[in-house]
């Protein structure tokens, strides 16, 4: 459905994007998982056609987005980041206006308002000025307003930051509703377990390309991440790192902690306590992690995903 | 605690925008101010009050008066037809003509009164009053000065004793040539004349209004309610400009550009509002001056409602414009306050420009304040009709102002959007 063809842009002599490149199907829930500043804003903006690239191209179905712009933004529905509504607008006034940006009749529009307000569980506060709701109501209607006009492509650019655990829930029934029922969906987050949740594949992006891309096991099949034993000291300095590195073992250093990277768990985890002892190091705790999404971001990146 | 204060000087130093707020825009009133009144850069030719005069009698005593005239410090003496002053007050460019009438030489010699007629401008009688001051000591000077002095003294008593036999008559003409020689005498040792014939021989001058025959409503109401309105509709415009900087802020400007909606019309829809708010809020004010202050404005409908059309027109485009060129709300209130104190100031807003030098008076057609409140001058005091040639060239200058402006806009505007995205 959508094809992104080596996609480049420089702002400022920086290079956002080197060479972007990865497609979507349809119906397809698609995860670009990146760093801050990696480049997914930019690649979700080019996607969205506000956002001209210095070269490359986005295809949808086929055509060129930019060529067809009008065509392509009117089956795109993108949630932005930042609670882009009016706040002196009740929810209501908000909806109507943004809806109205479509090419949705009066009367379509009015019944769309009703469903997507019920569906987000705020049609008894619709007359309420956006001003006057809490941080997750306002992330609802901000997703509300994307729904409007039933795009068949989603863009949801880290959606659910900041909210409280209610309103978070409520947001995942839907964003799961809406897959179930065939759309097709581009997801941003921070946030690991809803990646691993939602994401048919996912696409990793750092320093302006993508570095990996596949299904969450194809992920963890073809990264370098094994199960982890998290050693976190209170004494962690050069001359107990450098005893830790005599040993030999597979590791890496991340604030205070060290990264034991091992192939078989039960085996190796004695043996990692007891180097650390004879090195003089004072464990403050252990956390043993399976391989997962974190871990394989980590490997392929270096950062945690909240970098 | 020091070093956040040294961080925030640091901060400040480099941000021009603080620097201009707290800097250039007070430097920039006081000059202005400075100027205005006359404190600084006035090199005295600019402090002259602009006197037309036309000269109908031809004569050597005429010619003679005109010098006098012109040797006023405070004068500047420009010689014209009658006709040339009469459509240049008509038009607002000058305030008024004095017109020495035939029969002026006569009247020198034989002492009768002096045939001098002032036609002025109604809607600039400040400035004519300003002229009487200057003038009136100057003409009842001049017989003494060119004319027959001794002659109009015995006139005045004459006058006085109308009625009265021969014997009489010509006791009154020996006391007053010799109450003459006397006064003679006294300004020669330098006892203030003018003082001494202003209050003796009147200097006189016929007033007559060439402009606003009907006089419905005062000038200081028109100019508070006209120059007003024009400054407070540009700072109100300047805030529905910054909406738009708001909405890039907010992030609904881009998510604006999500929608299928051609870029530019958020910039026309932006438009579109300032030109309508501006509309009622300069319907407001004109409603509320007839209202509070008896301003007449439904003797001069069509004319307002043109003034006022083109008036929002120039004024919204100035406000979308400010908004389209900066980047970022404090930017814009910044520079829009330096701006329209400025075109305020030089355009009449605050004070009628012919208080201000000359060279000032000619930059005022740079405002949008001059033409707006020149436009509602000719609906209100000068009585011109809505299809006259003068009232629709301001008209016409207000709308050039604002396409120009709006085009400007438009340019600018599609600049920012690529940068906002």
């Amino acid at each position: 459905m959508i094809t992104i063809k080596d996609l480049r842009k420089t702002y400022d002599g920086f290079e956002a994007l080197k060479g972007v490149s990865f497609s979507i199907r349809e119906g397809e829930f698609y995860g670009l998982l990146g760093p801050n500043g990696a480049g997914k804003t930019t690649t979700i903006s080019i996607m969205s056609s506000i956002l001209k690239p210095d070269s490359g191209e986005v295809l949808l179905n086929g055509k060129n987005i930019y060529t067809h712009s009008d065509e392509s933004k009117r089956i795109m529905g993108v949630v932005p980041q930042e609670i882009a509504l009016y706040n002196e607008l009740t929810a209501y006034e908000n909806l109507t206006f943004w809806g109205g940006l479509y090419a949705v009749t009066p009367s379509e529009l009015k019944a769309r308002i009703d469903e997507v307000l019920k569906l987000f569980g705020l049609y008894e506060r619709r007359n309420d000025k956006v001003t006057a709701y809490s941080g997750g109501m306002k992330r609802r209607i901000n997703i509300a307003a994307a729904l409007l006009h039933r795009p068949r492509i989603l863009f949801m650019d880290e959606p659910t930051v900041g909210i409280d655990p209610q309103s978070r829930n409520l947001i995942f029934e839907v964003i799961e509703k809406l897959h179930n029922e065939g759309m097709t969906i581009v997801y941003t987050t921070h946030y690991m377990e809803e990646a691993e949740r939602f994401c048919d594949r996912i696409g990793i992006i750092d320093n302006g390309q993508i570095i990996a891309e596949g299904t969450l096991d194809e992920l963890k099949k073809n990264s370098h991440a094994r199960e982890t034993v998290v050693v976190n000291f209170n004494n962690l300095n050069d001359a107990l790192l450098q005893k830790i590195h005599s040993f030999g073992s597979d590791f890496k250093q991340v604030d205070n902690m060290i990264y034991y990277y091992t192939n078989n768990l039960q085996t190796e985890l004695s043996k990692i306590i007891s180097q650390c002892n004879d090195a003089g190091g004072e464990i403050h705790n252990i956390e043993i992690r399976k391989v997962n999404l974190e871990t394989v971001f980590l490997d392929l990146t270096g950062k945690q995903l909240r970098d | 605690m020091i070093k956040l204060a040294l961080k925030d000087l640091r901060l400040f130093v480099k941000d021009k925008r603080s620097m201009l707020i707290t800097f250039a825009i007070p430097i920039a009133l006081i000059t202005l101010f400075a100027l205005a009144f006359g404190g600084a850069g006035n090199s005295g030719k600019d402090a002259k009050i602009s006197l037309q005069l036309s000269d109908l009698d031809h004569t050597e005593a005429s010619a003679s008066a005109i010098q006098i005239f012109d040797s006023l410090k405070n004068v500047n003496v420009l010689k014209v037809t009658l006709e040339q002053a009469q459509e240049k007050i008509k038009n607002g460019d000058e305030a008024c003509v004095l017109i020495i009438q035939k029969g002026f030489s006569d009247s020198l010699t034989a002492g009768k009164e002096l045939p001098l007629e002032l036609q002025y401008d109604e809607a600039q009688e400040m400035q004519v009053g300003l002229l009487q001051q200057s003038l009136i000591p100057t003409v009842a000077m001049l017989p003494f000065n060119i004319g027959n002095a001794k002659a109009v003294m015995r006139n005045r008593f004459d006058n006085m004793v109308k009625g009265s036999d021969d014997s009489v008559h010509t006791q009154i003409h020996k006391e007053s040539d010799g109450l003459f020689d006397a006064l003679a005498m006294g300004v020669m040792q330098g006892s203030g004349t003018a003082d001494i014939g202003a209050g003796f021989f009147g200097g006189d001058i016929k007033m007559t209004k060439l402009v606003a025959a009907k006089k419905d409503n005062t000038l200081g109401l028109v100019q508070a309610v006209a120059g007003t309105a024009v400054m407070m509709l540009l700072f109100s415009v300047v805030g529905i400009g910054v909406g738009l900087l708001d909405e890039k802020q907010e992030g609904t400007l881009k998510r604006l550009l999500y929608t299928p909606m051609n870029p530019i019309n958020i910039l026309l829809g932006k438009m579109l509002s300032a030109n309508v708010i501006s509309i009622f809020q300069l319907i407001i004010m004109f409603l509320f001056a007839a209202i509070a202050f008896g301003l007449d404005i439904y003797s001069h409908l069509t004319g307002l409602i043109i003034t006022i059309l083109a008036t929002a027109y120039a004024c919204s485009a100035f406000g979308v414009v400010l908004a389209s060129f900066a980047k970022s709300r404090q930017q814009v209130q910044g520079l829009s306050t330096l701006i329209i104190l400025v075109m305020s100031a030089i355009g009449g807003s605050m004070m009628p420009i012919f208080f201000m030098p000359s060279f000032m008076q000619k930059m005022a057609v740079l405002s949008v304040n001059y033409w707006s409140i020149q436009g509602f001058y000719d609906v209100f005091w000068r009585n011109l009709p809505a299809t006259g040639g003068t009232f629709l060239s301001r008209i016409f200058v207000l709308i050039l102002i604002g396409t120009l402006l709006n085009s400007l806009a438009v340019m600018m505007f599609k600049k920012n959007i690529l940068k906002l995205s």
